[in-house]
């Protein structure tokens, strides 16, 4: 017994060091390690830095030159999300502004907007949204909102009070149910702060998915059998696998602490999770994607065929994440193909530990998830290493 | 030239993987992302009401918020239920109707509705705040409704007390403001110019590191430029294909809008297809160890997707990372893509991004003697 466990722990420890040989001698490996693992965080950081589109352009095309349609322009230019840019005699000039993309949005005022708001008509507004991007038009609607609810309720305490019906009373009738809005773990909306946790995530997971997998497509370039270690002569395939993980493991568990704990902070994003909590979410998230990548990896035969072929599930892997199209919104296919990913979880995970300040227990669902992935994961590729070693070593194999 | 072309098809006759995985993957993504968005807009999307009053006026209230198609409603008994729900992410916003709602609310002392967002998921969020603040506005206009008709006013007259301003919204090149036309017209091109980088990378770098290089360079008459003419001639014509397959499935299949032409469209995608192979050769090129080159071309076309400047503007970027949008082709062919599907304005409008993206062209040039030399003396590392 003895005597196995010690044989054990030497082919595991021969394994284990001569990964991480291979992965330090290895240009590309490391790039994808080390300056994907170190530099895609920061880049991320960097360009979603903000996070929020402020003062986007807008035109403004005012028949009406009334009092009432230039407080509302005045009241538009002052919010956050939009600024007037230029103000257009007519609707073909605008529409020549936005094709040459001065401005990403037009606000039109009919001729009769001051009559109808001072003969207390219902007075219509037409804007025009740059559907190019859903910034411009997420900014264009709220502002243009905001503004007419404020304008709405003064205006609709003067006719009120014209009716006879003023005072406390009116305001009774005006906000008859005022609300409160609260918009916690976000407050401006910012696209950084939905990106970036979600990000940081798939780097960890699609980075060691290429690297390793370029390493397992190299041995097998050398040698059709090189990844079962022939040195360990056929014993237990289990010390291989382990030894392989632990090296990824090991390189991986410093990496993820730099993208999951040091990147926000360099970035100012919201932290609320404890620090222990982040270490024992990223120790479940690295075991799920070390086998998920001991597994996917012995499918490459070639060390460049994983970029050919996989680098496309980086962008999709994003998107199974639920950061922007909501999970409840997955076709049923879709879903069910999204808890292949070990990232499914973890972005959600890591979003509500860090962002919403959940504890251990509230992600404990996504955590068992990781654990139910690791276990099916390590099953698998130890038979695909069985299955590879019974082929190798039957008598048949010339 | 043509024996260089009759060798690379030969090649690709013997290894069909790699064009065959291109055109797969690429297929894969279409049917990916006209599937996942396939609604436009995500429709019962799970808020919470926490009922702090249990009366029937309050019930109405949420069965109005459960009414609209945006949002399904879960009950909470509590705050701290729905709170700890919204953490977890399970909904995307909640409102809590304080007690003695309906007695308040009928003897005017105006009832504060509190409503919770769940900022952390983009679309979900932000869609169930605008339902919630609808339905909110919409409540207190319903009770000025009763008073008003009570005290014998017309319908037109209640409207315009209770909305004095009504905005009409036009979505110019998404009538419908539908999220995955929004996002495939650009993420589709992109997979395209990610799958063109890899596989030029990787055709020309697989000469070197199986150093077949100098056949190659016999069989083109020791001309470099005519070896990878020919050699890209076979895949000049896949990826085209599979370009204007692109554009026939999202204008035509799909039915995408489409301001513009699609001929103009396809003579865009063309160009974008021939930009990235040129950014390939250029890679591969200056970088011609195959193991290292083609690490940096996976970094640089996924980068393109956030430099592309849909999603997030270049313009609200930090101001040094702007500039670096203009480097990736799929920047100049989203531009081209605005001009052209979402307004409508034609080539005059967009002749300066073909310009820049014919510009990407010279880029080969640049480091031709550089791979010639590398094609003759295979003396980078293969391994």
């Amino acid at each position: 017994m003895i005597r196995y466990l010690r044989q054990w722990r030497r082919d595991w420890y021969y394994v284990f060091t001569n990964e991480l040989r291979m992965i330090f001698c290895d240009s590309g490996v490391m790039v994808i390690f080390f300056l994907a693992g170190l530099a895609y965080p920061l880049i991320y950081g960097i360009v979603y830095g903000n996070g929020t589109v402020d003062d986007t352009p807008v035109a403004v095309v005012d028949l009406s030159h009334s009092t009432e349609s230039r407080r509302f322009i005045r009241k538009m230019d002052a919010t956050r999300e939009i600024s007037i840019a230029y103000t257009c005699t007519d609707m073909e000039e605008a529409a020549r502004l936005m094709r040459e993309r001065r401005i990403n949005g037009i606000v039109l005022f009919p001729e009769d907007y001051g009559d109808a708001v001072t003969c207390g008509r219902q007075a219509r507004i037409s804007t025009y949204a740059d559907m190019s991007s859903f910034l411009y038009y997420k900014n264009l609607l709220m502002a243009v909102n905001h503004v007419m609810l404020s304008e709405m309720h003064d205006i609709q305490i003067q006719r009120f009070s014209a009716m006879g019906i003023s005072g406390q009373s009116a305001i009774q009738l005006v906000e008859a149910m005022p609300y409160e809005e609260n918009i916690p773990y976000n407050r401006g909306f910012a696209y950084g702060f939905f990106f970036i946790p979600a990000a940081l995530m798939l780097v960890i997971q699609q980075t060691m998915f290429y690297g390793s997998s370029m390493l397992a497509g190299t041995k097998r370039e050398h040698d059709r059998n090189a990844l079962l270690m022939p040195e360990l002569k056929g014993r237990d395939i289990s010390r291989t696998l382990l030894g392989r993980g632990a090296a990824y493991y090991l390189i991986y568990t410093g990496l993820s602490i730099y993208i999951a704990v040091l990147v926000p902070r360099i970035f100012g994003l919201p932290q609320y999770g404890r620090f222990g909590d982040i270490l024992v979410f990223l120790l479940f998230y690295l075991a799920a994607c070390v086998t998920f990548s001991l597994t996917f990896s012995s499918l490459i035969t070639r060390r460049e065929t994983v970029f050919v072929l996989f680098l496309f599930m980086s962008p999709v892997c994003l998107f199974l994440t639920g950061f922007s199209w909501p999970e409840t919104a997955f076709p049923a296919f879709w879903r069910l193909f999204s808890y292949i990913f070990p990232s499914t979880f973890a972005a959600h995970a890591f979003i509500n530990l860090s962002s919403a300040g959940c504890t251990l227990a509230m992600i404990a669902p996504q955590l068992k998830a990781l654990a139910i992935q690791t276990v099916i994961y390590y099953t698998l590729a130890w038979t695909a290493a069985y299955l590879e070693h019974r082929d190798t070593t039957s008598p048949d194999f010339p | 030239m043509m024996a260089v072309v009759r060798r690379e098809l030969k090649m690709m006759r013997r290894r069909p993987l790699y064009p065959l995985a291109s055109a797969g993957t690429l297929a894969f993504c279409m049917v990916f992302f006209l599937t996942f968005f396939r609604n436009g807009m995500p429709h019962g999307l799970p808020v919470g009401v926490v009922d702090l009053d249990g009366s029937s006026l309050s019930r109405e209230l949420r069965r109005q918020i459960d009414a609209t198609d945006a949002v399904s409603v879960c009950e909470f008994g509590n705050y701290e239920q729905a709170r700890k729900a919204m953490q977890c992410g399970r909904i995307n916003a909640f409102c809590v109707i304080p007690e003695n709602f309906a007695r308040k609310m009928q003897s005017g002392r105006q009832p504060v509705l509190t409503i919770y967002t769940n900022a952390q998921y983009f679309v979900g969020g932000s869609l169930a705040y605008k339902d919630l603040i609808t339905m909110a506005n919409l409540a207190s206009g319903a009770v000025q409704r009763e008073i008003l008709s009570a005290k014998g006013m017309n319908e037109t007259s209640i409207a315009g007390m209770i909305q004095p301003i009504a905005i009409d919204t036009h979505q110019i090149g998404n009538p419908t403001a539908d999220y995955g036309v929004y996002l495939a017209n650009i993420l589709i091109p992109g997979i395209m110019e990610m799958i063109v980088i890899l596989i030029t990378v990787y055709a020309i770098g697989s000469e070197l590191k199986y150093g077949t290089s100098r056949q190659l360079l016999k069989t083109a008459g020791n001309s470099t430029v005519r070896a990878l003419a020919g050699k890209m001639l076979p895949y000049t014509l896949l990826f085209t294909l599979m370009g204007l397959a692109c554009d026939i499935v999202l204008y035509g299949i799909a039915g995408y809008p489409l301001a513009g032409n699609i001929l103009n469209m396809m003579a865009g995608i063309t160009l974008l297809v021939l930009s990235s192979e040129a950014v390939g050769i250029f890679l591969i090129g200056t970088l011609p160890v195959l193991r290292l080159c083609i690490s940096i071309s996976a970094l640089y076309s996924v980068l393109a997707f956030s430099m592309a400047g849909f999603t997030f503007p270049v313009e609200a970027m930090p101001p040094y990372v702007r500039g670096l949008s203009a480097i990736f082709p799929l920047r100049h062919y989203y531009e081209m893509y605005v001009q052209e599907a979402v307004f409508g304005a034609g080539f005059t409008a967009w002749w300066p991004e073909a310009v820049h993206l014919l510009i990407f062209l010279f880029l080969p040039f640049t480091a031709l003697k550089r791979l010639g030399k590398a094609f003759r003396k295979l003396n980078y590392p293969k391994n």
